[in-house]
């Protein structure tokens, strides 16, 4: 593996040319120098002494030494320059060895940043972004590698691959120039995190499947060389090793560091106000220095509130190489907002990477639940649930549930809790279990488990929201099986005690055991489980979707039965057509950016478009940072960045050809001069 | 090469003023010669002057006038008065025509031309035999047997009409020289002695041959520092004047040094070679004046009285 030790800033397109030129140009010059020296003719009385005194320096020395002379120079500095020219240096350039590269282009988040200066500190004509830094760094690479020159005849072969926190092969190996720019060209930007291992793991599953029908030739082939252009704020580099021989090589891009992010967002209601939404937001300083910001909370779109002081967020740190950015909460008064909304907070002051100074969130409209439960006279449940702030809430036996599927009014119910019942069927909706298996596909039982308590649960789930099952113990449980669709919240040693199914047409969690076979009701998180259960499930496949996304990840919705002309709006201003399968489900993405994504549609009997908001935010908080790391430390292998140049990269050659025939002339004229005398 | 106007008179070669002081200065000889015609250098040659030398017993056929009758009387036996001849003195003024006397500033041939003038007139004003051999390729050019200051003009006449060509061939010309003087006396030779096949056997030609025999080498001052100005500098494709021969040569400091010293070195060889063959040696810078040369150097180094 190699490591470019330090910033090149020539490439020589032939440099074996100007070499050989040089090398068989100059020696023979000194040696021809000394015959054609141009000597003024003198008539002098008599040579004798002087011949006589020449043999007695060659006598004492073989060789005369050489002796400055401004023709001599002038005519060595005139070989070199054209020399040189031969071997055709372009500025800003790594040169080649052949073989097969990989053009990793980072298209993270930071690579949005905004670069104003050049890499030697001069303020740049117009600011361009990273990627178009990497972009055209990238096209230049590929003409270098595969554009040859004069007495070259090299073929590699290159392969360009985008990654974010997802990888894509934007261009198979190949050695088409135009093919390789035009993908280059077609990386477009996003906001996602950035994950190295899949892209490298991406390019050398494709190096070894790329000629099958060669596969002893591709065995012997060099590894090929990956070229990385990043700013090297790379999350997964501590996963990354390099392969014996495969080189690395690693164009950092950009240098500003000024950028401050809104980190996190959070908007809920009030379980006392729920007309109100509470907005916290969490401020991130990545710069060694403090930064004082005013932060501004909009409301789709309008502007709601503005903080009265700049929020002063304290300097990152960086204490024995682990760096911890500055950090600050902001929590806004709460505001009145009865209907669904998307709250933005945004960071007024301008920075470098304008991507991360706003996040969004979408809050649903203030709406209470109505609750179904159906069951044969559970005392516990019933009281429980007749204590929540339900909208509405209605006690049903199993046979009237059914009766009510058959009719269709159970539709009226936004979450039905199944209290040891055993339904005929569960139909479309959001399901709360327990102890009795519901007939879900995927979810079967198969005998029971006595003195049971978990062993493993997911504190971070929603329904587990200071609902602890540290004290929890059942003396009997249902034996259940579930498959991959569910998602295991508890388990025990024997088998799993909470389980949950997020389908676009069913929600359900389930608990395998009846809270009467457990010590579970004396508990206070008894109480909030129900309840936090009611209110996750509730929520899912909301009209509008409370969750936020992350770039990359994709938008998956259910949509009313009968949809139709269904299009999502993009941040950037663009429209894309979707159309929904026969359940009503639509799937688009990932998605890039981050920003607010507007899904409108039609259905049947309404005039008015219907619509859902989802709001993707930059969730990986590192894309903040973005200092360009000097050094990527691969394995045992430190890689040294080059710095990528933001202006184009030129062909030298004819310059230095220039300045050699300017050299003849001058040598020209000096000779001419010395002649003369 | 010389920048300085050309010889074209007698004057050019010798003023009035230096003239004037050399009327009063003679060539001295090291060694008596015979003359050929009376003159007024004392001979070796026993001879009809008043200067009394020797007696010798009489032979038959001696001139019975030089019989000295008192030591007859005294002694009754004939002894014959001898005296000094007095002779005139043969001055051979040898100068180098070669190609390689043209150089420097002030111009060594012109500087040889005007020493050669002014020693010729010196002789003529003495009157001795002064006889100019010019040499060259091998070859000598002759003005011979002149005498009395009337001479100075086709003396002058003929140096000025001396032009430096070629090689200088000094072995056979000197070889000519020696073979065919015409009588004994002082030879001088003008020349800078950077020939090629060396001095030595040249000299020999003319040295042990009864001359008394003076070697001025006569050198321009860009020849002695090629420093100097208009000296040689830089990188240059020396020509050699006399056989065209071209030596690239890039002066430096270093081969400055070893120039000099085998100009040193061949000066002293030329020294070494007149001392031990009782030749007066003598370097001499054309920037020197002649006046300067004539009056205190050879003077001192006992050529002039």
């Amino acid at each position: 593996m190699t490591s470019p030790a330090s910033t090149l800033a020539l490439t020589w397109v032939t440099p074996v040319a100007g070499a050989v030129l040089g090398a068989s140009i100059i020696a023979p010059l000194v040696a021809l120098w000394f015959l054609k020296l141009r000597r003024r003719k003198r008539v002098v009385s008599s040579t004798l002494l002087w011949t006589r005194s020449l043999a007695d320096l060659r006598a004492n020395t073989p060789f005369q030494r050489i002796r400055f002379s401004w023709l001599l120079l002038l005519q060595i500095l005139a070989v070199v320059a054209i020399a040189l020219a031969l071997a055709q240096p372009e500025a800003e350039g790594l040169g080649s060895s052949g073989g097969r590269h990989v053009l990793m282009i980072d298209r993270s988040a930071s690579m949005n940043a905004v670069e104003r200066l050049d890499e030697r500190g001069r303020e740049l004509s117009e600011p361009v972004t990273r990627l178009e830094l990497a972009k055209k760094a990238a096209k230049a690479r590929v003409r270098e590698l595969l554009g040859g020159g004069w007495f070259s005849s090299r073929a590699s072969d290159v392969m360009i691959v985008a990654f974010g926190s997802r990888a894509e092969i934007q261009a198979p190996f190949t050695d088409s120039i135009p093919a390789l720019e035009a993908a280059i060209d077609g990386i477009s930007p996003t906001d996602e995190g950035t994950r190295l291992v899949e892209a490298i793991e991406l390019a050398r599953a494709f190096t070894a499947n790329d000629r099958p029908d060669e596969i002893e030739s591709a065995l012997r082939e060099a590894p090929p060389a990956i070229e990385l252009y990043s700013d090297g704020r790379i999350a997964d580099l501590d996963r990354i090793a390099p392969r014996e021989g495969e080189p690395v090589i690693y164009h950092r891009v950009g240098q500003t560091t000024r950028n401050v992010a809104v980190s996190t967002i959070s908007a809920d209601r009030p379980p006392d106000q729920p007309d109100r939404i509470q907005v916290f937001a969490g401020l991130v300083n990545p710069q060694f220095e403090p930064a004082r910001v005013t932060l501004q909370l909009a409301v789709d779109g309008t502007v709601r509130a503005l903080t009265p002081d700049p929020i002063e967020i304290p300097a990152a740190e960086d204490r024995g190489g682990v760096f911890t950015p500055g950090r600050a909460q902001v929590v806004f008064r709460p505001i009145e907002q009865r209907d669904n909304a998307a709250i933005e907070v945004a960071i007024v002051e301008d920075d470098d990477l304008r991507d991360d100074d706003a996040a969004i969130a979408v809050v649903p409209p203030a709406r209470r639940l109505a609750v179904l439960l159906v069951g044969d006279g559970g005392f516990l449940l019933r009281t429980l649930l007749e204590g929540l702030p339900a909208e509405r809430f209605a006690s049903v036996s199993v046979a009237e549930y059914d009766a009510m599927v058959e009719d269709g009014t159970y539709a009226g119910y936004d979450v039905v809790v199944l209290d040891g019942a055993i339904p005929k069927r569960l139909p479309t909706g959001r399901y709360l279990s327990f102890g009795a298996t519901p007939p879900v596909e995927g979810l079967s039982a198969f005998g029971s488990h006595s003195s049971v308590f978990p062993r493993v649960v997911r504190d971070e789930h929603p329904v587990f929201r200071s609902a602890s099952l540290d004290e929890l113990f059942v003396s009997k449980m249902t034996a259940v099986q579930a498959d991959r669709r569910f998602q295991v919240l508890a388990e025990s040693a024997e088998g799993p005690m909470v389980v949950a199914l997020d389908r676009s047409d069913l929600h359900l969690v389930h608990v395998t055991f009846d809270p009467l076979d457990s010590n579970w009701p004396f508990q206070r998180s008894f109480v909030n489980f129900v309840a936090n259960a009611v209110d996750h499930l509730g929520r899912a496949g909301d009209s509008v979707v409370g969750r936020t996304l992350a770039p990359g990840e994709a938008i998956a919705l259910k949509l009313p039965p009968g949809s139709s002309a269904v299009e999502l709006a993009l941040p950037t201003g663009r429209t894309e057509r979707l159309t929904p399968d026969a359940g009503g489900n639509i799937s688009w993405g990932p998605v890039p950016l981050a920003g607010l994504y507007r899904i409108s549609f039609a259905t049947a009997g309404r005039t008015e478009r219907d619509e859902r908001l989802v709001a993707v935010n930059i969730a990986d908080a590192a894309e903040a940072r973005l200092e360009p790391l000097e050094t990527l430390q691969l394995g045992t292998t430190s890689v040294q960045g080059i710095a990528v140049a933001s202006s184009s990269r030129g062909a030298l050659w004819p310059w230095v050809l220039g300045l050699g025939l300017l050299i003849v002339l001058g040598e020209w004229w000096y000779y001419q001069r010395q002649v003369r005398v | 090469m010389s920048t300085a106007k050309p010889l074209r008179k007698l004057d050019d070669l010798l003023d009035s003023r230096l003239m004037a002081k050399l009327d009063a200065v003679d060539v001295v000889s090291r060694k008596i010669f015979s003359g050929k015609m009376q003159g007024e250098r004392r001979s070796k040659r026993r001879g009809q002057s008043v200067e009394f030398a020797d007696f010798r017993p009489y032979v038959h056929g001696d001139d019975l006038r030089f019989v000295d009758w008192n030591i007859f009387g005294r002694l009754d036996r004939l002894f014959l008065k001898m005296f000094l001849e007095e002779e005139d003195l043969s001055l051979i003024i040898a100068l180098d025509t070669s190609a390689s006397m043209r150089v420097g500033n002030p111009d060594a041939f012109d500087y040889a031309r005007r020493v050669a003038m002014a020693l010729a007139y010196i002789g003529l004003v003495n009157q001795h035999r002064v006889s100019l051999v010019g040499f060259s390729e091998g070859r000598i050019e002759r003005a011979s047997n002149l005498r009395g200051r009337r001479k100075a003009a086709e003396v002058a006449q003929w140096l000025l009409a001396r032009e430096p060509e070629g090689g200088s061939g000094f072995e056979p010309a000197m070889r000519l020289v020696g073979t065919s003087r015409q009588g004994r006396g002082v030879m001088v030779v003008l020349s800078d002695f950077l020939f090629p096949e060396g001095f030595e056997k040249g000299l020999a030609m003319v040295a042990g041959r009864g001359f008394d025999l003076f070697a001025l080498q006569v050198l321009a001052p860009q020849v002695v520092d090629p420093s100097r100005e208009g000296g040689i500098t830089g990188d240059l494709l020396l020509v050699d004047s006399e056989t065209g021969v071209e030596t690239e040569v890039t002066v430096t400091p270093e081969l400055l040094k070893i120039y000099k010293e085998r100009l040193d070195r061949l000066c002293g060889a030329l020294r070494n070679y007149c001392v031990r063959r009782d030749i007066v040696h003598m370097v001499v810078e054309s920037s020197t004046p002649v006046d300067t040369l004539m009056l205190e150097y050879l003077r001192r180094r006992g050529l002039l009285r």
